[in-house]
This record gives structure tokens, C-alpha cells and sequence, in this order.
């Protein structure tokens, strides 16, 4: 049992350096997980902020140019989440690095933006609800003091809200996280990649395959236990 | 001081105010009552842009505040409004509730704002809570430091959206009392409320308003003893 497990230790990592393989590709899925999840903290911050304002100013009934032209940002950040929520990711990963950034040299980059991409729509979901989530009262009692709309988001509503969305950000990012999975299909060697690799070499699917789904667990674990902490911290905030 | 022409608010087909005309002038304290629904609580947000009228004119120390070149932010500073559900900022000390906009505004210093905050305070009998969060106060202590954080700022005119409509009955003479001591020192304002015994105690001029019409108006003895609208009667015979 003991020799099987040594064998096949060895012939997975040890055997021709094949550990560097695992080590490239560990290092492209943590490149392209945490690189998206900024990539996408970005865009939902974005998103979010252009449909609260254009919300304000639809139930304001402005009609000024600005805010036409907030409208029609609001429309295309709304069609935005719905083409990322409504279509397979693996077909936005082909479509980024097959057609809009086809003669991109850099797989990995174009992996990050894909993720960061579709990530942002889910973000500015999570952004949404959480502002959403703080009673609108707190709106007009700022307002009511004479502060603008942004400076109510800034002072009032976003201190508020970012109790509900941090441990929801982080969520999504323990999601790209496993999502990247799929960096193969576009060869960029992650984790995932590098174990079908070193698999297809040493035929044992047992031990390469379990391995990687080792690493993904501690690290998704890891990261929940973190968020879950952090969670309770917020919570306690709550109470005073 | 605020002077309301041929102002109509509709929420969709619903016709909230139609066609009100009022003039407040400076020094007088206008209560208005009438049942739910009847637009009592819209005519008051729209006295501060709240809510904004679908036509008609809110001229306020002679600017026009439905003119959308109008900076709102700065004539809501000399509006204090008060809110049933309080509206204080759970994320925020009584203290730095009552600082945040005075300095966000750059009207004082933040000496002179924490010390304009902690006499008013003093005068609620409130200084010892400087420094917690508004989550350990009651209902009137809440609701009393709302009127001061509003107060804070120096407001030529006080609206109030029915005050004590969220408070326990124990708690709502407190409240009445603070709001009848700014009477005595000569405020203007603009009362949203159902209790009958402080319309009549604090109001120079008592309104009834009934389906989006102010159905009459008068000076509070006359108005409560010789109702002459037929709805008023039997709205009074049912409150009193």
C-alpha cells in the first residue's frame, strides 16, 4: 500500500521535474483568480454606481443631458450582466481568446480579463443588494441634510452596506477561483491543466486528479473559514 | 418664507396633491393633519424636495427649489426635517451624527461643530451619550437627537413627518415637549402629526387635508371647536 502510494508519488511530482508543472500551474490559477477578482471588484464598483444614479435621477424624473446619458449607460450595463449571467462562462473564456482578443499573445492575460469580466457583473450584483439592503431612510436623512448624492453613498449608505457586501465579495472570489478550472480549454496551464498533463503521462488519473482537488479544497476551505471570520467580526460591529 | 403654488404630485395614476396652494410665513407653525393617504406627509417631503412635484411652483426665501439649476443641497440646509423611523446613522456615534454634515459642509470647524453638538445635547439632557450608537437609545432619546442633529445646522425652518407616530406612548411627551420648546423659541414649522392636543397647543395655523386638497384651514381654537367641513367633523369625531 505504502509502495503504491510512494510509486505514485513519485512518478506524479518527482519523476522528470514534474512538479514545476504543478508549480506553473498553481501560479497561473492564483495570477488569474486574484487578477479577476480585482478586474471585476472594479467593474461591479462601476456598474453598481452608474445604476444607483441612474435610478436617482428616473425617480427624480431629470431630464437634463447628463442624465440621459447616465440612462443609456444604465442600459448598457444592464444588457452587460445579463449577457455574462446568461451565457456559459467556458463560451465567454473561447469567445475572449478566440475572437475579441484572438492574436493576443499572453493566454493568461486574456484569462484574467475573461474572468474579471464576467466576474464585474456578478460584483455588481453583490453591490446592488447590499446597497439595496440599507433602508432608504438613511438616503433621505442624508439628503435631508443637504448632502449630495454621492457624499450620502460615500458617508452614509456605503459604511452601511459593505457589512452585507464584503462577505459576499468574498464569496465570489472563492468562485472565480474554481471557475478558473477551465483555463484548459484555451491552454493556459492552471492547476487544472497541469494536472490532465501530467496525467495523460503517467496514466494514473488517481493521484494527479486527487491531488489537485486537494489544493482547490484547502484553498476554497481556507478562504471560507477566513470569510466566515470576518463575517462575525461585522456582525459584532452590529451590536456595539 | 415658503410659498407652495398649484402643486400637483401624482405617483402614476394615483393623484396624491392636487393644486395646493400654502403660504407659511416666517415664525408660524403649521400643523397639518387628516386620515392616511391623504397627501399630508408628500406635501410636507416636497416642502424640501423629498419628493418632487410633478408641477407647481416651492419657492423657499425667494428660490425657486423645482428650478433644476437650484443647488437643493445647500437650501436643505436651512430645511431641518425630522423623520418618524428617526433616520440617525446606526454607523455613526450620536456625536458624529450630529457633527457629519455641519462639517461635511465646511460650516464650522470640527470644534466648533462638536461644540455646537454637545450643547445641544446638554439641553436634551443627552451629553452622556455623546459616544455611543444611536442602537442603545430609546425611541425618544432616538427621536431627540434627530431634532438636534437637524437643529445643528442652523435651519431657518423645521419639518417634521409625523414625529411620534413610531415612538412608545410614554415616549411621545418627551419628544412633544422638545418640539414645543423650539416653538417657544420662535421657529418656523411645518407638522405632520395625530396628536391632536399638541396641533392645538403648538399651531398658529391647523390644516386639514383630505384626498390631496387641503379641505380647511384655520387658527387652531376655531379649527378644532368649529369644524365647518362636513369630512373634518367626522375625521375629528373619530380622533378625538
Amino acid at each position: 500500500m505504502f509502495e503504491l502510494f510512494k510509486e505514485g508519488f513519485i512518478k506524479t511530482f518527482i519523476r522528470d521535474n514534474r512538479y514545476k508543472v504543478f508549480v506553473e500551474g498553481f501560479k497561473n490559477t492564483m495570477i488569474i483568480t486574484i487578477t479577476a477578482a480585482i478586474i471585476g471588484i472594479i467593474i461591479g464598483v462601476f456598474v453598481s454606481l452608474i445604476h444607483s444614479l441612474a435610478e436617482n435621477a428616473r425617480d427624480k424624473h431629470q431630464t437634463t443631458f447628463g442624465a440621459k446619458c447616465l440612462m443609456v449607460f444604465d442600459k448598457i450595463c444592464t444588457i452587460y450582466v445579463a449577457v455574462m449571467r446568461g451565457t456559459p462562462l467556458a463560451i465567454q473564456l473561447m469567445i475572449m481568446t478566440f475572437i475579441i482578443m484572438g492574436g493576443f499573445p499572453n493566454k493568461v492575460i486574456v484569462c484574467c480579463i475573461a474572468f474579471g469580466v464576467n466576474s464585474g457583473a456578478y460584483v455588481s450584483e453583490v453591490i446592488r443588494g447590499g446597497i439595496a439592503s440599507v433602508d432608504y431612510g438613511q438616503t433621505e436623512a442624508g439628503r435631508s441634510l443637504g448632502l449630495s448624492q454621492i457624499g450620502t453613498l460615500r458617508l452614509i449608505v456605503l459604511p452601511q452596506a459593505i457589512k452585507n457586501i464584503l462577505p459576499a465579495l468574498c464569496n465570489e472570489a472563492i468562485a472565480v477561483l474554481k471557475e478558473t478550472s477551465i483555463c484548459g480549454l484555451v491552454s493556459v496551464v492552471d492547476l487544472t491543466r497541469a494536472g490532465d498533463l501530467i496525467r495523460s503521462r503517467t496514466m494514473s488519473p488517481y493521484f494527479t486528479l486527487i491531488s489537485v482537488a486537494i489544493v482547490y479544497f484547502i484553498l476554497v476551505y481556507g478562504l471560507s473559514k477566513a470569510v466566515g471570520r470576518l463575517e462575525r467580526r461585522l456582525a459584532q460591529s452590529d451590536r456595539h | 418664507m415658503i410659498d407652495i403654488k398649484n402643486l400637483h404630485k401624482d405617483f402614476g395614476d394615483l393623484k396624491v396633491l392636487k393644486n395646493i396652494d400654502l403660504h407659511i410665513d416666517k415664525g408660524e407653525r403649521v400643523v397639518i393633519i387628516g386620515p392616511s393617504g391623504s397627501g399630508k406627509s408628500t406635501l410636507l417631503r416636497c416642502m424640501n424636495m423629498l419628493e418632487v412635484p410633478t408641477s407647481g411652483k416651492i419657492i423657499f426665501e425667494g428660490t425657486d427649489l423645482t428650478d433644476n439649476k437650484t443647488d437643493l443641497d445647500k437650501v436643505r440646509c436651512k430645511m431641518g426635517m425630522v423623520f418618524q423611523q428617526f433616520n440617525l446613522f446606526p454607523h455613526k456615534t450620536i456625536l458624529e451624527n450630529m457633527t457629519l454634515a455641519p462639517k461635511y459642509h465646511k460650516m464650522m470647524s470640527d470644534a466648533e461643530a462638536k461644540e455646537t453638538a454637545m450643547k445641544l445635547l446638554t439641553r436634551i439632557g443627552l451629553a452622556d451619550k455623546a459616544d455611543v450608537y444611536p442602537s442603545t437609545l430609546s425611541g425618544g432619546q432616538k427621536q431627540r437627537v434627530a431634532i438636534v442633529r437637524a437643529l445643528a445646522m442652523g435651519p431657518d425652518v423645521m419639518l417634521f413627518d409625523e414625529p411620534t407616530s413610531a415612538l412608545d406612548p410614554e415616549m411621545v411627551g418627551e419628544v412633544l415637549e422638545l418640539i414645543g420648546e423650539l416653538a417657544d423659541d420662535g421657529m418656523t414649522m411645518a407638522i405632520v402629526t395625530h396628536e391632536m392636543g399638541f396641533a392645538k397647543e403648538v399651531g398658529t395655523r391647523v390644516l386639514f387635508m383630505d384626498e390631496g386638497v387641503i379641505a380647511e384651514e384655520n387658527e387652531p381654537k376655531a379649527f378644532f371647536e368649529n369644524p365647518q367641513n362636513p369630512r373634518l367633523q367626522d375625521f375629528l369625531s373619530k380622533v378625538l
